[in-house]
């Protein structure tokens, strides 16, 4: 195929987070993380983007199935991070900061195994002014 | 090299049906998408194109003139219009994002001499989007 095609789609969820990590001083967290080493945490209203591609199926003119990407992702996704905090209820950022670019990183990797097409990458807007990509190693 | 975009937006109908499927295989794969009387989308179209800003100009390409391929290649196309009854190159195709995303490259590449055709990004709606590259170009 002279062209390649991918599909996009987003997704919305909300999540506390806090950055702070134990490897630092209290002084040193607040020095680097400011404002989000608030002990209390604060939330975001996260926008997931992401992107798969493949062969357009001639029978259905799809890459894949919405159906079939929108209840992976809700399952993989919106379930495990929706009003959740980041912090304590995500086994992934017990260790890690969660950051939106380790979110990127933990989300691509709940996503990759996608069965249907291939995961491209993923974008985050933590805010209207920040987003993040990954997009594998 | 830059990238330059310029952004249109059309309203056309549409629904998704394959004759070599039954009806109940039509309605458990498209869903909602297969009503026999079709159903509408606001679409935006972001097309970028590659190139070097010329010298004199200034311009990777004359936006006016992206504008009239545009104009000719898509409004004209596909605006107000039944996508699987009215554009004759999506007949036999189902008209889904990703086979609209294709159409129009197609249509815009070979129209398009002043730099290149980068990407061509349908939207049928904010949160559902198809990407169409030059095979190899990412």
């Amino acid at each position: 195929m002279a062209v390649k095609i991918e599909l996009g789609r987003r997704y919305r969820f909300a999540a506390s987070h806090r950055l702070h990590t134990k490897k630092l001083s209290e002084e040193e967290n607040t020095r680097i993380f400011g404002k989000c080493a608030n002990p209390y945490g604060h939330g975001h209203n996260y926008v997931l983007e992401i992107s798969v591609s493949g062969d357009i199926d001639p029978a259905t003119g799809m890459i894949a199935n919405l159906a079939d990407l929108d209840s992976f992702v809700e399952h993989e996704v919106i379930e495990v991070f929706d009003c959740r905090s980041l912090n304590e209820d995500v086994a992934a950022f017990r260790q890690t900061v969660p950051t939106t670019e380790n979110l990127c990183i933990e989300i691509f990797e709940r996503l990759k195994s996608f069965p249907k097409a291939k995961l491209e990458r993923v974008r985050v807007q933590e805010t209207a002014n920040n987003s993040f990509e990954y997009a594998g190693k | 090299m830059i990238l330059i975009t310029r952004k249109i937006e059309f309203s056309a109908s549409h629904l998704y049906h394959n004759p070599a499927l039954s009806p109940e295989e039509n309605r458990r794969v498209f869903g909602k998408c297969n009503n026999p009387h079709g159903h509408g989308h606001n679409y935006t179209l972001e097309v970028t194109v590659a190139g070097e800003p010329d010298p004199v100009t200034g311009m990777v390409l004359d936006l006016k003139e992206l504008k009239d391929i545009l104009e000719r290649e898509v409004m004209q196309r596909m605006d107000h219009r039944f996508l699987n009854y009215e554009v004759a190159e999506l007949k036999g195709q189902i008209p889904t994002c990703e086979n609209i995303a294709r159409v129009i490259w197609e249509l815009l590449e070979p129209k398009i001499t002043q730099g290149k055709l980068h990407r061509v990004r349908l939207y049928e709606s904010a949160d559902l989007f198809a990407d169409c590259y030059r095979n190899g170009a990412c």
